[in-house]
């Protein structure tokens, strides 16, 4: 009985209107006589209740008294009156036994329970239970929406008939005031314990024995929610959850709860927007690339570098992917600005290891940023105002609820302001970057959903009226979803990327010329994701890349140029895999994944390709030949497994062990001989004379709560193997360089490290605070002393740096105020000094050291930020907020970049810090 | 490199942009400071003539002056399990041997031991005998003025090669002035013409210059060891040194594979390092390794052993292609600057004249040219005295 009653009570918090004179009450006449013209429906009732002996239960919205009866009837059962009544409305009714009669809006209430309700404990769960007395009260939560609430004590029954065998039920967390999808909400059910989180589209799908549970739904930044659902078949159920307005801090991390255990998921870091806006930046705006640098196991060369080094991997290896379109550079300003706008962002994944089998290309990371679905119910906007750029952000719905758009832009001023300055020099000079981005989003139906995303971004400098300097990413994407049933849905995507350079020298007729470099990417992919039962997620697909890269050209630019033209052969190549994962959960413990992965990549024609003299050092002077192939024909064939394999055991309810091993395969690099990555470095295909890239990777990972779940602790280590990457001989040309493959070595890697990570969650104080200890060594001793480095023996690769320290954390005083501390040390990245002179073959030379034999100082800065929130009314015009930061508050001077210089004839070493003393920042954001 | 400038430029734009200072310091780490003093060695073990190697030691970077040579130190070649053949000091830190034969293939290594008392040693290696330049050609192209080396080895020992050039060529100055400016008193001076004899600027002067370019090829990886139509050299097609005479002369060396690495590292070495947006230099050392037993110090350079083949040849002004027209070197020295000696008016009187001419030409560095209405012509010693920029040795091989 104890179930009953709290299903009635649910039911009469839901109807609102209560039991008036509730008792029992013999079911008595059940006809109905009468002739209704235009009858209010609470009038109608009243009529019905002293004709029958039912009584009415409903809420007086639905129907409201605007709704008039008009019928005809002589003794109809109450039943066919209601039907009459309600056909073609919006409204429901349900008859009891007992006399009672329910109207209900859109779903009818199931009166009597379902079979399996009544079925003895044990062979079902203990869902209902839960929703015990005290927790039914409605005001229990009242900040809540409404629709919230009401769909909280709501019971969906989901699917027709009554088999007791698995049932799938599927659909969509979207938020309930912008009808955006929620991306990696956890939805389960605690007993048994099943669950699962949403995709990328907010989509989830879940199979359960049929019966009644209770569904808890988690996800950054949202209010919890749960649904209860009778599960009766295979169905939907779309589910809203509120934003959470006032306590972001704790909830984003509450999102995130006891997930770093439960998953089998390692080496992944996700960082939600409004984390990323918290931490302070050199210039106020919050940067996606700077956050994902404070977190272990992501470092860079230097603090203008956004190239980012994952565990001990090249800043090549990264496939930084925008709503799944490659951004080949993804930074403005030499690399001080990422080129993603942060009020576009939904959030962003790193992937350190167990790389899922979807992705592949890159050996180290996955960096997969995703902007936001746009706003389905109505138009808002969002902006910003910081020292060097300004940015707007507009979304809103196309078609109400089912289509929505998403556009941003971004400039910077620094063009004007040079404009303003008095120098001449700097007058001639220019300097601006731009990105501006869209994302349309289309529901056509629950089956159907299209989505577009178009991306461009440019950089553009000019130098006292001498060189112009630019670059420009252009991408865009076009996905379609398609449900094929509740346990297996598939994406197409279609995806084009370009990037370009080109560098203009105006500065006289006779050398004026433009050098250019580009590469497109166009690929097509098939995902699809199967639920076959609850023990099993596979994910399957199919995907093909086209590169297309014009390596280099330099042409004359003015009539009277005698600059020679110069132009590089193109090259192309497809690069084809298909993968397959699944995960098992194997028992309340284990939980296994394994996928893989098998790529296929050919080189393409037409080329032609230089041949050299086998075994030997490859130079100029073992040049033999060249070969010649044709449009279309293949010149260099690779391919080879991916295996990527994971797998997480459960100690206790708070701790968990997680293992894993991925390998990946890389067939582009990129072509930078300087440490840090400048954007005029090239991308070169994989061909006869440069092998693809090989990665592997094991690591391990213990991971562990405290106080339910508010600390989390995590120690992680890896080891990792690298082959055939790139690394260059001691100057070596890299523009414009015919036979590049004589300046390049395919070197051997090998990086390993720990990493610490300890998280406060919630509270007034949270944050993390992680170290990080790492080596990333390199060796090329293949071949002639002149493929060598340092006689063949391991060194630092140019990102080595064993210790790093990061303490981010937050403090809030008030719900408006609240305070951020960034504070960063690591050691000095290596470096190759030039140590004495000697005069040798008629001239002085330079002696240099062992390559990366030495180091520059240690890196250490601390940043502080006071973000303070307007006023925390929920309507109203505008909100606004004002961050105000001082980066690098002790004014430490970090070596941005040391170099030497020949002056005099003496070499003399310089150190450059560029953010050598506190800068002071402001910016103010604006939404509404 | 220009892009590279290009970044360095928009950092600082990109300072000024955000109202920051950057700061820029100098940077000396202790190991630089306080380099290492190493040895270098140069030069190689004759297989065919008399060795010559010159010792030194290594700088630091902020030193302007040259290597001091190493002097007083014992160099001797030794055949292994052979004779040991010594080295004299010729000139400080020049060593020198009498001729050597050595048969080709035989291992010799150089032994060195500094007044210090250290002992260094270069790795053994094998003589290589070097085949003959087959030729020497120029060509007056499109991209300049080329000089093509051919070689070949029909043994295919060689392999290797390594040239060194030099280059003489004769210059004549454009202007042999008349005049010539003497001393009259202190402080004052006059122009007169030029009686004494000989005459005091030489007609035609000599200037030779080392090529300080690595200059390598091998044809390891070839079926025959021929070197065809190598381009050792360019010339700009109007370059003032085929003017009158021009010679250049090549120096071959077959090296073992081990030195030629050794030297193309080393001619791609450059100077500008360090920076995020440079290069990574390489590193290297050679063959040459301390014997002393625990903290020897390593040092630079790299011994080989071998013959040496050369040859010479000239371009004369009269072999050069119709239309050809190479620069004289004196462009610079025209048109003659102006010395005015009548104004302002009324014309400044002559004892005036005597100390503006003492003013002008007395320290030597200018000299008068013609004499003309409104005073004196002039121009830098440089455009007169062809020993500003060589020698009146005639060159014996001229």
């Amino acid at each position: 009985m104890k179930h009953l009653y709290s299903f009635l009570l649910l039911l009469s918090v839901l109807l609102l209107i209560g039991p008036r004179g509730y008792g029992q009450q013999q079911p008595g006449a059940k006809t109905v006589t009468g002739n209704f013209t235009r009858v209010p429906f609470g009038q109608f009732v009243r009529e019905l209740e002293t004709q029958t002996d039912y009584r009415f239960y409903y809420d007086n919205t639905a129907p409201p008294d605007s709704f008039r009866v008009s019928l005809e009837a002589r003794e109809l059962p109450l039943a066919t009156v209601l039907r009459r009544v309600f056909e073609g409305t919006a409204y429901r009714f349900a008859l009891t036994p007992d006399g009672r009669a329910f109207i209900t809006s859109e779903v009818s209430i199931e009166p009597e329970l379902s079979r399996l309700f009544f079925r003895p404990a044990g062979t079902l769960s203990e869902g209902p239970v839960a929703a015990a007395p005290e927790d039914l009260t409605p005001t229990a939560a009242p900040t809540r929406s409404r629709y919230v609430t009401v769909a909280e004590y709501k019971v969906y029954e989901i699917g027709t008939g009554g088999g007791s065998g698995p049932v799938t039920l599927a659909g969509h967390i979207r938020d309930v005031k912008s009808g955006e999808p929620v991306i990696g909400a956890t939805i389960y059910s605690e007993n048994p314990s099943v669950g699962t989180s949403t995709d990328q589209f907010g989509f989830y799908s879940l199979t359960l024995p049929a019966g009644r549970y209770t569904l808890q739904i988690r996800s950054v930044g949202s209010k919890n929610t749960r649904r209860q659902v009778i599960l009766r078949g295979s169905g939907r159920l779309e589910i809203e959850v509120e934003e959470d307005v006032t306590t972001l801090k704790e909830v984003v991390i509450e999102g995130e709860k006891d997930k770093n255990i439960s998953s089998t998921q390692m080496g992944l870091e996700k960082l939600d927007i409004k984390t990323i806006k918290q931490v302070p930046t050199a210039f106020g705006e919050a940067d996606i690339l700077r956050v994902v640098l404070t977190l272990p196991g992501v470092k860079s060369v230097g603090e203008g570098s956004t190239g980012l080094n994952v565990r001990g991997g090249a800043t090549d290896q990264n496939l930084i992917l925008f709503n799944d379109m490659t951004v080949y550079n993804p930074s403005h300003l030499f690399g001080f600005f990422s080129a993603f706008n942060p009020d576009m962002l939904q959030g962003v994944e790193l992937y350190k290891s167990a790389m899922p089998a979807k992705y592949g290309g890159r050996l180290s990371s996955v960096l997969d940023i995703t902007t936001r679905e746009g706003n389905k119910k109505k138009f808002s906007g969002a902006g910003g105002i910081g020292p060097l750029t300004s940015r707007l952000t507009l979304e809103g719905p196309i078609i109400k609820e089912k289509s929505s758009f998403l556009v941003g832009a971004r400039a910077s001023y620094s063009d004007w302001l040079l404009k303003r300055l008095s120098d001449s020099k700097f007058r001639q000079s220019s300097a601006g970057f731009s990105d501006f981005s869209a994302h349309l989003s289309h529901q056509f139906s629950d089956r159907d959903a299209v989505y577009a995303t178009g991306y461009y971004s440019t950089d553009r400098f000019r130098l006292a009226s001498d060189t112009t300097y630019r670059y420009a990413n252009k991408s865009a994407s076009l996905k379609w979803r398609h449900n094929f049933s509740n346990q297996l849905y598939g994406v197409l995507t279609g995806a084009f990327s370009h990037y370009d350079y080109d560098i203009t020298s105006e500065d006289n007729e006779v050398n004026s010329s433009r050098l250019q470099y580009s590469i497109n990417q166009t690929s097509l992919r098939a995902d699809f994701s199967y639920y076959p039962n609850p023990k099993h997620s596979l994910d399957f697909g199919v995907s093909s890349l086209l590169y297309n890269v014009s390596p280099g050209s330099l042409k004359p630019l003015k009539d009277g140029s005698l600059v020679v033209p110069n132009i590089l052969d193109r090259e192309q190549a497809v690069e084809s895999a298909v993968y397959v994962s699944d995960k098992i959960d194997v028992n309340q413990r284990l939980s296994v994944s394994v996928g893989l992965r098998y790529s296929l990549y050919n080189a393409l024609g037409a080329r032609t390709v230089n041949e050299y003299a086998p075994g030997e050092s490859r130079s100029e002077n073992t040049l033999i030949g060249t070969q010649y192939y044709g449009p279309g024909k293949v010149l260099a064939t690779y391919h080879g497994p991916e295996y990527r394999a994971s797998a997480r055991y459960s100690l206790s309810d708070n701790s968990s062990v997680k293992l894993s091993y991925n390998r990946t395969r890389q067939y582009i690099s990129q072509l930078t001989n300087t440490a840090s990555v400048s954007p005029a470095d090239t991308w070169k295909l994989a061909d006869n004379n440069i092998r693809p890239q090989v990665g592997d990777q094991v690591s391990v990972g213990y991971y562990r709560n405290f106080k339910s779940n508010t600390i989390e602790t995590s120690v992680e280590t890896y080891y990792k193997s690298l082959r055939d990457f790139v690394d260059y001989k001691g100057g070596a040309v890299l523009l414009l360089n015919r036979t590049i493959e004589t300046d390049i070595i395919n070197a051997e890697g090998k990086a390993y490290g720990v990493e610490v990570l300890v998280r406060k969650l919630t509270g007034k104080v949270n944050g993390w605070v992680s170290y990080t200890y790492s080596r990333s060594l390199v060796r090329a001793n293949a071949g002639t002393p002149a493929d060598q480095i340092n006689n063949g023996r391991y060194y630092a690769s140019n990102f080595d740096k064993p210790h790093d320290a990061t303490l981010v954390g937050n403090y809030r005083f008030s719900r408006r105020f609240s305070t951020s501390l960034n504070f960063n040390y690591s050691t000095g990245r290596p470096i190759t000094l030039p140590i004495a002179k000697y005069y040798a073959g008629n001239s002085l030379r330079v002696f240099y050291s062992d390559r990366n034999a030495y180091r520059v100082p240690d890196y250490m800065r601390m940043d502080l930020a006071f973000n303070i929130e307007g006023n925390h009314k929920v309507q109203k015009l505008a909100h606004s907020s004002v961050t105000l930061g001082i980066y690098n508050l002790t004014g430490r001077q970090n070596p941005y970049s040391i170099y030497f210089k020949s002056e005099n004839g003496q070499i003399k070493g310089y150190k450059l810090s560029i953010f050598g003393r506190p800068i002071p920042t402001a910016t103010y954001n604006f939404k509404f | 490199m220009k892009k590279l400038t290009v970044f360095r430029h928009g950092l600082w734009l990109l300072l000024l942009l955000a109202g920051l200072a950057g700061c820029v310091e100098p940077y000396a780490p202790e190991v630089i400071n306080a380099p290492p003093n190493l040895l270098v060695v140069e030069g190689f073990i004759n297989a065919d003539g008399p060795t010559s190697i010159r010792l030194s030691r290594t700088i630091t970077l902020a030193q302007t002056t040259l290597p001091p040579p190493e002097t007083n130190a014992q160099l001797a070649v030794e055949v292994q399990n052979g004779p040991s053949y010594p080295l004299r000091e010729t000139a400080p830190g020049t060593y020198t041997g009498a001729p050597l034969s050595l048969p080709a293939g035989s291992l010799c290594r150089l032994r060195i031991s500094t007044a210090k008392g250290q002992q260094y040693a270069s790795d053994f290696v094998p003589v290589k005998r070097t085949p003959p330049i087959d030729e020497l050609q120029w060509k007056a192209q499109e991209s300049g003025f080329n000089f093509y080396l051919s070689t070949q080895d029909p043994t295919g020992n060689s392999q290797f090669y390594r040239w060194e050039y030099d280059e003489t060529w004769e210059i004549i100055p454009t202007y042999q002035p008349n005049i010539g400016y003497y001393d009259t008193g202190v402080g004052t001076g006059k122009i007169d013409t030029i009686r004494s004899r000989p005459y005091p600027y030489p007609f035609r002067c000599w200037v030779s210059e080392q090529s300080n370019k690595v200059v390598v090829s091998r044809t390891s990886g070839l079926s025959q060891d021929q070197v065809r139509d190598f381009r050792l050299r360019v010339l700009p097609l109007n370059s003032e040194r085929l003017f009158s005479r021009y010679s250049l002369r090549v120096r071959q060396q077959v090296l073992t594979r081990e030195e030629y690495d050794y030297w193309q590292l080393l001619a791609k070495n450059t100077e500008n390092i360090g920076s995020l947006f440079d290069a990574q230099p390489s590193q290297l050392t050679g063959n040459v390794r301390s014997l002393d037993e625990a903290g020897g110090q390593q040092a630079l350079g790299f011994v080989g052993a071998h013959s040496v083949s050369e040859k010479r040849i000239f371009v004369d002004r009269t072999d050069l292609p119709a239309g050809s027209n190479p620069l004289t070197g004196y462009e610079s020295c025209s048109p003659l600057t102006l010395l005015n000696l009548v104004e302002p008016f009324p014309p400044p009187p002559p004892e005036e004249k005597a100390q503006t001419l003492y003013g002008a030409f007395h320290d030597g560095s200018f000299v008068p040219i013609f004499e003309v209405a409104k005073g004196v012509e002039f121009a830098s010693r440089d455009c007169v005295d062809c020993r500003t920029r060589g020698t009146t040795v005639r060159p014996d091989f001229w």
